[in-house]
């Protein structure tokens, strides 16, 4: 461990310290961003990611990701802001990192297995869609100013790069910002610039506790918040994780990321910075810069840092539109383009769960909700395919008067009825016999409809009797497991 | 009785100087135990991206964009690292072949050799490695960077090449008692390879002369019911100077003894004396932990 630890760190030292200066520059603009989204002072979103990135970097599961102040997280907090002001906000953040550190020791991690790829996609056109969203108050009753700057920087994050050798060399995201501040700063337009929204840092981060009073109501007020800030963090992170891992072939430690992310949003909120998570979309522009190690993090961090705090008279003259420009990528690249021309391609059931995880996270801005519709949804679909494995064969034995039914295949809650309904009651018979030892009752609704069928039967007279009940209930326990035993996953998907 | 039958000869080949004594070793080893060999090279992604670009911007499909170059890459590396490990593997094939060998798997595996060693664990026998690879092939001294770990993970008995191999005649079995050592005591007693020939020495370095002394008689006791004659001597002093100044008096070849007793974090603090001994000793190790 010691040895992959020191790899994390030193094995690629100077893709990594160059990629971190990339994506710090383009940290800058976000966190300024998210602040605004949330309300505060862009300070508070620059001290967040300055604190969650160092601290990630040093704790957390998935090397070479980038944290810090998001949009998913900076949505769940404008009320909260807006209410009760940013000292409540900074409860909010410690305590949802308390709550990520619980739900790291309790593997919740785990439950990243439900979310299906329709989900996924579904958070990420959300999320770029509430991106985009939130800048349109900097493009609404403006002059025309605004919107020639915005479309001058569009311009050139996506052209620079076009430019032979120094194309490659300059992020162009920062060249944007650059030549914006100029054209404005040399030609006197009178536009909205960084310095009109708020506090910029002029001193390095301090700890500070936060300024409320400590007592059950406070609790009370950050709670519902912390909640739900707690889960789209590590939402979005595990998400981003796994998107890291596929890009680069190589694993990482989900429960360590969850524990890490906690601290990270500690961290932050105790030197006044908001609450953050992993980015999608900076951890991809790390990677394609060459970053891969937790250097790279770091050096994002601290390089952040050092230029809000020596720059920030530069940057309070920084326009708006450049800022706004920016964003506009960000959104236009978190989106996934390829899943409009899928929705034709694609079954329409994962085609509505996606479009329905979208929907609902821009009807309430906070993405939980939308991916707890998502995976209700999904499961719903499931359950719904599921049922159709259901088969009851029948049978009459006319010297006995005995009618036989064999059930086959998977009864539980969603296949219920139709496993009633496969029954004759009307039928007079002496005897039946129900053979269950091909089917599998997984849940109590299962098998009260087995018991009703057997009551009815009785009912009307037969002596029912019920053969293999041991065998086919054994799917009943929670804790059944068949992962160790591969003869019974063969038995289950074959004859028994 | 023996646990060598049941599993496979495992050397690990690099291409390094030191590959060539690794295969001598094992088929050495595989012929006296009369043990499959297994020849395994494993390729270590160390890979960094050449496509490092700037721009610092987010264009649409990115993600997939990427993953498509960054795959493309490493697909190219990969194919060339697999044929230049067949190469390795068919020239150890041919030498085992030629050796007299009959059961030979030559197999690669993605992933360092640590990480193989888990994966393989329960069909081996033993582990052939040499004390360091291709990494650090042009050093004099030292160990290779992953060998602690190899040593650390599985818990087979692991036989570290040094240097050229040299039809071994003389053993020493440093026995301190500890429970890896005794480890060591049961495995030199069980393996037929110590009954054919192979002079024996175990050597017990204490503070206190009766307490080396009683050491070598349980280790005697043991040996010779198990139908090895033994050399003892019982010494005081520093272990690691006293063992190796043993080593160069009497020629010894193999010096078999318990690895690691200790954590890790031991080690770091206190320095290790298994590190100390593969450093400091000139010949083969047999370790068990």
């Amino acid at each position: 461990m010691l040895l992959s630890a020191k790899q994390d760190w030193l094995g690629n030292v100077r893709n990594d310290i160059l990629a971190g200066i990339v994506v710090a520059l383009a940290l800058v603009p976000e966190a300024i961003a998210f602040s605004i989204i949330a309300g505060v002072d862009p300070k508070v979103g620059l001290y967040a990611s300055f604190a969650i990135a160092v601290i990630i970097a040093i704790v957390g599961g998935r090397a070479g990701m980038i944290s810090a102040a998001t949009a998913a997280t900076a949505l769940l907090m404008v009320t909260l802001v807006k209410d009760h002001g940013l000292q409540y906000l900074l409860v909010a953040t410690i305590f949802a990192g308390v709550l990520q550190i619980v739900a790291g020791y309790l593997n919740l991690h785990k439950f990243m297995s439900f979310i299906s790829k329709s989900v996924m996609t579904g958070f990420l056109n959300a999320l770029a869609i509430l991106i985009f969203m939130a800048q349109l108050p900097e493009l609404t009753n403006v002059s025309w100013h605004v919107y020639a700057l915005t479309t001058a920087g569009l311009g050139i994050i996506y052209l620079f790069p076009y430019v032979p050798k120094i194309g490659t060399l300059l992020p162009s995201p920062l060249v944007n910002i650059v030549v914006l501040t100029l054209i404005v700063y040399l030609f006197g337009i009178d536009v909205r610039t960084i310095g009109d929204m708020g506090d910029l840092p002029d001193t390095l981060p301090i700890f500070l506790w936060p300024d409320v009073p400590f007592n059950f109501e406070t609790l009370a007020i950050v709670f519902p918040y912390s909640v739900s800030i707690a889960i789209v963090g590590l939402l979005e992170s595990l998400m981003t994780a796994n998107v890291i891992d596929e890009l680069t072939d190589t694993e990482s430690d989900k429960k360590r990321e969850c524990k890490g992310q906690g601290i990270a949003n500690i961290g932050s909120g105790l030197i006044g910075g908001m609450a953050g998570c992993a980015m999608i979309g900076q951890s991809i522009i790390n990677v394609k810069s060459g970053g891969r190690g937790r250097l790279s993090t770091m050096v994002a961090g601290v390089v952040l840092l050092i230029l809000v705090v020596f720059l920030n008279d530069i940057l309070s003259n920084v326009p708006m539109a450049a800022l706004v420009a920016v964003m506009i990528m960000v959104s236009v690249g978190t989106f996934n383009w390829n899943s409009i021309r899928e929705l034709k391609t694609n079954p329409a059931s994962a085609s509505s769960v996606m479009v329905a995880t979208v929907i609902v996270v821009v009807w309430t801005h906070n993405l939980a909700f939308g991916v707890f519709t998502g995976i209700l949804i999904g499961s719903l679909f499931m359950a719904q395919r599921l049922s159709q494995f259901l088969l009851v064969e029948t049978d009459y034995d006319e010297a006995n008067d005995t009618r036989t039914y064999q059930v086959i295949g998977q009864v539980f809650f969603n296949s219920s009825d139709k496993f009633v309904g496969f029954f004759d009651f009307k039928e007079a018979v002496d005897k039946v016999v129900i053979d269950v030892h091909r089917a599998h009752f997984w849940d109590i609704t299962g098998v009260a409809a087995l018991d009703k069928v057997v009551i009815k039967l009785r009912r009307e007279g037969a002596d029912v009797s019920i053969i293999g009940l041991n065998e086919a209930s054994e799917t009943l326990l929670d804790k059944f497991a068949v992962h160790d035993k591969p003869e019974e996953v063969e038995k289950m998907m074959g004859d028994h | 009785m023996t646990i060598m039958k049941k599993g496979l000869i495992l050397a690990g080949v690099d291409g390094s100087n030191l590959s060539d004594a690794v295969l001598d070793y094992a088929i050495w080893l595989s012929k006296k135990s009369l043990a499959p060999l297994k020849i395994l090279h494993t390729i270590e992604h160390s890979h960094h991206s050449e496509q490092v670009r700037h721009e610092g911007n987010l264009t649409p499909n990115m993600r997939e964009q990427l993953l498509d170059e960054l795959s493309d890459e490493e697909r190219l590396e990969s194919k060339k690292l697999i044929a230049e490990g067949k190469q390795i593997l068919n020239d150890a094939k041919e030498k085992a072949e030629a050796a007299g060998i009959t059961d030979i798997i030559a197999k690669q595996r993605h992933g360092s050799l640590p990480g193989a060693l888990i994966d393989l664990q329960s069909r081996l026998a033993m582990v052939v490695i040499g004390s360091k690879g291709r990494d650090h092939e042009g050093q004099l001294d030292g160990l290779g960077a992953q060998i602690e770990e190899a040593i650390r993970v599985i818990n087979k008995p692991i036989f570290i090449a040094k240097s050229t191999f040299k039809e071994p005649k003389k053993v020493m079995f440093a026995y301190n008692g500890s429970p890896s050592s005794h480890k060591a005591l049961n495995l030199l007693s069980s393996m037929p390879l110590f009954k054919q020939g192979l002079e024996v020495h175990v050597v017990s370095v204490k503070n206190n002369l009766t307490e080396a002394q009683n050491l070598i008689e349980d280790a005697q006791t043991v040996l010779n019911d198990a139908g090895i004659d033994i050399i003892g001597k019982a010494m005081t002093g520093e272990a690691v100077d006293v063992l190796t100044h043993y080593q160069t008096m009497h020629n010894i070849d193999i010096t078999v003894m318990g690895a690691f007793s200790h954590g890790k974090f031991h080690g770091f603090f206190f320095g290790s004396f298994t590190t100390q001994m593969l450093l400091e000793s000139h010949t083969q190790f047999l370790l068990v932990r």
